[in-house]
Formats: structure tokens, C-alpha cells, sequence
């Protein structure tokens, strides 16, 4: 999972111009993933060693992996792994960058790991105990019998992962997630929501009474709010705009799909009766309980 | 950095992000801050006071940034336009790019990356 599209890292490094980064986005559909890219983003070989093996290229009629092997650089089964792995979309536009030298290979190993050092979530954030918690959540969420569709599966493993990550990066780990809850209808007491379109529906929302929205804003921001004003309700619509950015991030990363996000909704004291079922996980926090919600 | 001289007009529809960029600015001395909350008032706002850089979310009710970008840039070619948005994806970033944005950036609010946005626009403009 990545928190900032490696298209956006690279213009904010300065290491490619929006001119580049544009060509790159339109040509993504034309280019193959060459081994030598693939090799350094799984670590099998530096820079230095593919280059080597490119300028053997230019003196013998060679493959790439061949010459590798011949050179001590990869062994046969690594060789296969990396023909057959299913690799994140930014290497695609990292192949093109390269290609068309907008990059350098050095350029491209360094930032790749500068970036993945940086905004690559990993489940290690979870502590062993929350992320049993998380995942027994999510076997129990797939009991449902809407849930046989494997894609839908995968995109709502994706996004609950994410968002307790989020939670525990910008708000804290003080909190224990109770078993998922189906209703047909929910009395909104403070509700954010966010609608997601595209490739993948999903509309999220948190609910939660005044004091929980208070408390966890004022987490989220680093302030003390003492009363339920604007700032709150903004502070709120921030995170959940945040969260789900992040995973507009990653589903347009890991499975090139691309999604819409609308602007975020605060409401207060409705009844919620959405066209189909409703989920809600409630998580509850130190300072009090905050419900989950998915419409699917 | 000071900012003083430099005005700036951010428009995004969460008062919380324009709070911690209206800090950001103050705090570097910057005393020309324009607020607005939509596109429509963004291109009303860049007519009236012409302003150095802007910041325009793209995710907005009433008129999204990138169609004020697009209005923006046909009254002013020249304008210096920074998008953001929590989701960073390419396709965001295409369409921020095509529309004629100088940069993006992408949320939570983070001072590093408004002040390297900052730095180059200067270098854009040929030094401080």
C-alpha cells in the first residue's frame, strides 16, 4: 500500500518535469516491464549491475536474464520469479521514465526506495494483537453472503487495512474493534460520509455522539477543541477525505483502477436508509465509540 | 522563507486546509491571503486581485478545481496554479497536469512540500 501516487513523489522531488510525468501517464498502456527495473525494485540487483548487463547487451545477443545469471547477478529461480510476479502500476510508469531518459537507473533505484521507505504502509504497523483483531473482523465481514464476489473481496480487505492504519497513524492504537454489524437503516447521530466512484462503489462513513467527533478531531488535528464548531466538523471530513485519497492511491497503484472521489457529507441527527444493506464495525477508542460504515 | 510582498489565493472547500495554510503563510511573513471555498469564487478571485500563486483543491461542490484551473488559464495564461487533493492518482495528477498546473501536492497539509512548491515558483520566476 503507498500513501502518494510515485508520479506525484518524483514532480515533488524535482526529479521530472509535469511535462515528463504527462508523457509518461499517457504511454503507460504501450510499455512492458523490463527485468532490469523489476530486478531492482525487488532488490536482486543495483543500478550498477543492470547497467553492466546492458552494456554486455550492446556486444552480445543476449537476454537480459541470461546474461544475469552468467554474471553471478541472479540465479535461474529468480530469474522466474520475476517473470511472473504481479508488480505495482508505478513501475510501469518508472519503465517509461527510464526509457526515455528522464531517469537514470541510479535515479530510479534511489527514489523508488526513498519512496517506499517513506509511504510504504506495511501490515508491520499493526501490533501482532490488533492486526489478529483486524483480520478475524475481516473473515467474519466475507460470511455475508453479498460478499462472493472475489474483486469485492480484495477492494474491501484493501480498504479496511487502510483505514485502521490510518487510524492508528493520525489518531492512535488505543482502540478495539467490535464484530461487524448489518442493518437495514442507522440513526446518524455525528456522521462524516464520503462516496466513492468509479471503477469500485463504496460509500464510507464514520458515526459517532458530540464528545467522540470532538475528541478524535482534535487527535487528528493535534488541537484541543473544546465545542463542536466548524474546525471539527472540517477536521473530520478531512480524515475520512484522507483515507479514502489514500486508497484512491493504491487501488490506482496496485490494480490500475481508477476512482472519484465526491466531496465529504456531515450530518446530524437523520435516519440513514440506504438503497442497500449497511455495514458498520464499531470501534471503540478511550474516549469513546466510533461506528465504521460501508454501503456496497 | 519570507514571503512578504507574494499574494496568494487558496481556495478548497475545508476551512480546516485553508486554516493551516493561512498559518503557514502568516508564520513567513505573507500578508496577501486570499480565501475562497469553490471554484466559481476562485475565478472571481484570481480576476479581481491577480494574485502570484494559487493553491485550488480539486474535490469541490458547485464547481470542481479542475474546471476553474481550465477558466482560470484561458482569462490568464500565465497564472501559477498549484493543485491538491487527498488522492494523488494519476488520473487526478493527468488531469491537474493537461489543465495547465505547475504543480501538485498532494494532502494531509505539510509545511516541507508547500515550502519546496514555493521555492519553485521563485526558481520558475528567475530567482527571489
Amino acid at each position: 500500500m503507498y500513501t502518494q501516487f510515485f508520479g506525484n513523489f518524483l514532480l515533488n522531488k524535482h526529479l521530472i518535469t509535469p511535462t515528463q510525468l504527462m508523457d509518461a501517464i499517457q504511454n503507460k498502456k504501450n510499455i512492458h516491464l523490463k527485468l532490469g527495473v523489476l530486478a531492482i525494485h525487488n532488490g536482486y540487483m543495483t543500478a550498477e549491475e543492470v547497467e553492466q548487463v546492458h552494456f554486455k547487451q550492446t556486444q552480445i545477443d543476449k537476454r537480459f536474464g541470461e546474461i544475469a545469471i552468467e554474471e553471478g547477478f541472479l540465479n535461474k529461480q529468480q530469474v522466474e520469479e520475476l517473470l511472473h510476479t504481479q508488480t505495482p502500476d508505478y513501475l510501469l510508469l518508472s519503465q517509461i521514465l527510464v526509457d526515455n531518459g528522464y531517469l537514470s537507473m541510479e535515479q530510479f533505484q534511489n527514489a523508488m526506495l526513498e519512496y517506499q521507505s517513506l509511504y510504504e504502509l506495511t501490515e508491520l504497523d499493526f501490533s501482532h494483537e490488533q492486526s489478529n483483531k483486524v483480520n478475524a473482523l475481516i473473515r467474519e465481514f466475507y460470511e455475508f453472503d453479498e460478499l462472493n464476489d472475489e474483486n469485492l473481496r480484495e477492494m474491501l480487505y484493501c480498504y479496511i487495512t487502510l483505514l485502521f492504519n490510518t487510524i492508528i497513524r493520525f489518531v492512535g492504537d488505543d482502540f478495539t474493534p467490535y464484530p461487524i454489524i448489518k442493518i437495514g437503516a442507522y440513526p446518524i447521530n455525528w456522521c462524516v460520509s464520503q462516496k466513492i466512484a468509479g471503477d469500485f462503489s463504496l460509500h464510507t462513513a464514520l458515526d459517532m455522539d458530540e464528545s467522540t467527533l470532538i475528541s478524535f478531531a482534535s487527535r487528528y488535528v493535534g488541537e484541543n477543541y473544546t465545542s463542536n464548531n466548524e474546525y471539527v466538523r472540517s477536521s473530520m471530513e478531512d480524515f475520512i477525505n484522507l483515507n479514502n485519497g489514500l486508497f484512491a492511491v493504491n487501488i490506482s497503484n496496485d490494480y490500475s483502477k481508477s476512482l472519484i472521489l465526491q466531496p465529504p457529507l456531515t450530518e446530524n441527527d437523520v435516519l440513514f436508509v440506504p438503497k442497500a444493506p449497511l455495514y458498520y464495525i464499531p470501534i471503540q477508542f478511550t474516549f469513546g465509540t466510533v461506528n465504521v460504515m460501508f454501503v456496497i | 522563507m519570507n514571503l512578504k510582498g507574494l499574494t496568494v489565493l487558496i481556495c478548497d472547500d475545508s476551512i480546516l486546509f485553508r486554516k493551516q495554510m493561512k498559518d503557514f503563510f502568516t508564520a513567513n511573513n505573507c500578508t496577501s491571503i486570499i480565501e475562497v471555498t469553490d471554484g466559481q469564487e476562485a475565478i472571481d478571485a484570481y480576476k479581481e486581485n491577480k494574485p502570484d500563486i494559487v493553491f485550488l483543491d480539486i474535490i469541490m461542490p458547485n464547481k470542481t478545481g479542475i474546471e476553474a484551473i481550465k477558466e482560470i488559464i484561458s482569462y490568464d495564461s500565465n497564472a501559477y496554479i498549484v493543485m491538491f487533493s487527498s488522492a494523488g492518482t494519476h488520473q487526478y495528477l493527468k488531469d491537474a497536469i493537461l489543465a495547465g498546473a505547475h504543480d501538485f501536492l498532494q494532502k494531509p497539509f505539510d509545511p516541507y512540500l508547500v515550502e519546496t512548491i514555493i521555492e519553485k515558483y521563485f526558481l520558475s520566476q528567475g530567482g527571489n
